[in-house]
């Protein structure tokens, strides 16, 4: 094309000129360059957007944007896994989870609900509306209203239609058998987490594993499918326990009544098999009721068997005599002269309630004689007497996995000083737990070896551990009979039909560094003593009836134990079935 | 020749589309039959643990004792009382 230099100044020039109607001098125009490279760059710019916001979409952002897109449709559902059965040895429930709801509220939402919709929910929930209106008034939102409400409550409470107020699953615990079962089983809290006893000790087993599914649900709120595997919930497993809720009754009502009649401050009683060392029974008193611990009090909840340790008093005699008679110092038949029922080691001075004479060995243990047991422990080194406490399990930690159980204390033996060592003899100077002391009891029961405890159910019989020799054994089990017998410290210990061998223990408490006035009532024992089957050990703190020896305020209780639970054992009697002689005057030990 | 190859192709295609509609819905319906029994199978096993419960509360040791001796009349057994057998070795 030619090009056109010099443009004319007008058309009618133009024309005038002759110039030809196919050159129009728009087309003649000359753009600026800079305004079509910027229209270029424009489109450039806006494509340039598009890519960056589609990188933004697609590569940046994806993770967020399907998160959104999926929270439209799928759903994550939460897979409560419920905590485990607590059974007995039979199979009766001990403790178990029901489904219950909590109840939540957004306190914005709920606040304009009209009123009386307000006032009928407080209704239901068993609150007055100012408690109500109380929780409300918070700026968080989020605020539980009630918790563990039955299903049936939940339900009418949803119908009322307020908006903000919703519903949460969780679990509460029931504990059918109330007072009796409370320091075994122990509770949770609203949390379902453990708190005391086996739900504590045992709260890792119980526990389940709370599960979870990712689901599609349609616009109706059905699941479609599953979005990927399924995280099964673990349920907790159960636990089968030791203890034979026939026999806890047993023992958990004599001892009430024990420590009602005799006006005691507490008491503990504690069973077991001496053949499986599974612990069929420990109850305390006072007890509570885990189903509903308003008013719970720490007296009520201590679990004095396995946490408190006392002073044993004469329930310590017979280590002392098997230790004589393991090591050949003496023989049951072998003669001490206790008389004048008084005795002076360094400066102080042990004795007798009453002065006996000379006495034999099983006698020393018949009538309980302090200074017939010191004169025996005296011929020993300290270092035998502390191997045989330790070797029976005092002074260690208990080894069962229930929670608080404390290990009592029995000093080092290279500080003992001679007194030190003639009162451990006869059982003071050390401190023990009553379960520490019912195993301890093993020995005789078991001729002479010692199997750990059990609180769980168990398939196969332990191995034990022995630590005297069976003659010993058998021969202190005799002396522990004539203990619990008519010519004994614990006539009231005899049971009907049964041989029973036991040895009561009274003991001063321990106030302040000083002993005061106030007693320990104890007995332990076991039977059948023939082919002993259990082991009983009965402990009442402060008793202030009047009486306060072992052998009146504990020794009645084994009694009716043993009777139970023997029969509920099906243990065949071993004696003849005749009536019991209970002197009137017994043989007061002493302390 | 390939125009009918094509043809019944299409006619496959589309036989075997419907299909996978038809399976889709299936396994959906019976996925929210199978939900629907786990579901109950759920609510069955709280309901035994509750009557589980139940039968442990009434069955108390305390609440038998106590309707045995009010409404019964009954006395605890003793050995006095009680004839033993024994089996006779075999």
């Amino acid at each position: 094309m030619k090009r056109i230099v010099g443009l004319p100044r007008s058309p009618r020039v133009a024309a005038a000129k002759g110039v030809p109607f196919s050159s129009t001098p728009e087309l003649k125009v000359k753009l600026p360059v800079w305004r079509s490279r910027m229209v270029l760059f424009m489109l450039f710019l806006a494509f340039l957007a598009l890519i960056c916001r589609a990188l933004w979409l697609q590569a940046l952002s994806t993770d967020f944007l399907q998160k959104q897109g999926e929270s439209r449709y799928a759903r994550t559902l939460e897979l409560p896994a419920t905590r485990g059965k607590i059974t007995d040895r039979n199979g009766q429930v001990l403790a178990s989870s029901v489904p219950v709801r909590a109840i939540w509220a957004i306190p914005e939402d709920v606040l304009e609900a009209p009123k009386e919709k307000l006032r009928e929910l407080a209704k239901l929930l068993d609150m007055s509306e100012q408690t109500l209106r109380g929780k409300l008034d918070s700026d968080r939102s989020f605020v539980y209203l009630k918790r563990q409400v039955d299903p049936q409550i939940a339900d009418a409470v949803l119908k009322l239609g307020i908006d903000g107020i919703q519903t949460r699953k969780e679990y509460k615990r029931f504990y059918p058998e109330g007072e009796v079962m409370a320091h075994v089983v122990g509770f949770t809290n609203v949390e379902d987490v453990g708190q005391e006893g086996i739900e504590l000790g045992w709260q890792k087993t119980l526990a389940g594993v709370q599960g979870s599914r990712r689901v599609i649900k349609d616009r109706l709120g059905h699941i479609v499918e599953d979005m990927r595997a399924i995280r099964e919930p673990q349920d907790g497993k159960n636990l089968a326990l030791s203890i034979d809720s026939k026999i806890q009754y047993i023992a958990f009502t004599k001892l009430k009544e024990a420590v009602e009649k005799n006006k005691a401050k507490a008491g503990g009683i504690v069973v077991l098999d001496a053949r499986t060392g599974e612990v069929l029974a420990l109850a305390n008193m006072p007890s509570y009721n885990p189903n509903d611990r308003r008013l719970l009090t720490g007296s009520q909840l201590r679990n004095r068997v396995m946490t408190d340790t006392y002073e044993p008093g004469s329930i310590m005699k017979p280590f002392t005599v098997a230790l004589a008679l393991e090591t050949g110092r003496v023989t049951p038949e072998t003669y001490i002269q206790t008389a004048p029922g008084k005795m002076t080691i360094g400066t102080a001075t042990i004795g007798d309630a009453h002065p006996h004479g000379v006495l034999s060995v099983a006698q020393v243990i018949e009538k309980s004689s302090n200074v017939g047991t010191v004169k025996m422990a005296l011929q020993m080194q300290p270092q035998e007497m502390w191997g045989m406490f330790t070797s029976v399990g005092l002074g260690q930690q208990p080894k069962f996995g229930f929670p608080g159980a404390v290990a009592g204390r029995v000093r080092p033996y290279k500080s003992w000083r001679p007194i030190e060592q003639a009162t451990m003899s006869y059982g003071h100077g050390i401190s023990v737990s009553l379960i520490q002391m019912a195993r301890s009891y093993m020995i005789f029961a078991r001729n002479g070896d010692i199997i750990p405890l059990s609180f769980l159910k168990l398939a196969e019989q332990p191995v034990g551990q022995k630590v005297i020799s069976e003659k010993t054994a058998v021969a202190v089990r005799r002396m522990m009979e004539m203990a619990a017998g008519p010519t004994g410290t614990a006539p009231k210990a005899q049971v009907p039909g049964y041989r029973v061998a036991g040895k009561t223990g009274t003991a001063y408490k321990l106030a302040g560094g000083k002993y005061v006035n106030k007693y320990v009532g104890s007995f332990v024992g076991l039977a059948p003593a023939s082919d002993p089957r259990i082991i009983v050990a009965v402990m009442i703190d402060e008793p202030s009836g009047g009486l306060h020896y072992g052998g009146d305020v504990a020794a009645p209780v084994f009694s009716e134990v043993v009777a139970s639970t023997l029969r509920a054992m099906n243990v065949s009697p071993d004696s003849s079935v005749t009536d019991i002689i209970i002197p009137a005057d017994a043989a007061k030990e002493s302390l | 020749m390939s125009g009918r190859v094509n043809f019944l192709m299409a006619v496959a295609l589309g036989f075997c589309a419907l299909m996978l509609v038809n399976s889709q819905y299936q396994a959906r319906r019976l996925f929210i039959e199978l939900e629907r029994a786990q579901t109950q199978a759920r609510q069955l096993e709280i309901e035994w643990a509750q009557l589980q419960l139940d039968q442990s509360t009434l069955g108390k040791h305390s609440r038998i004792e106590a309707s045995a001796r009010q409404n019964l009349n009954m006395v605890p057994v003793t050995p006095a009382r009680t004839q033993y057998l024994t089996v006779a070795a075999k």
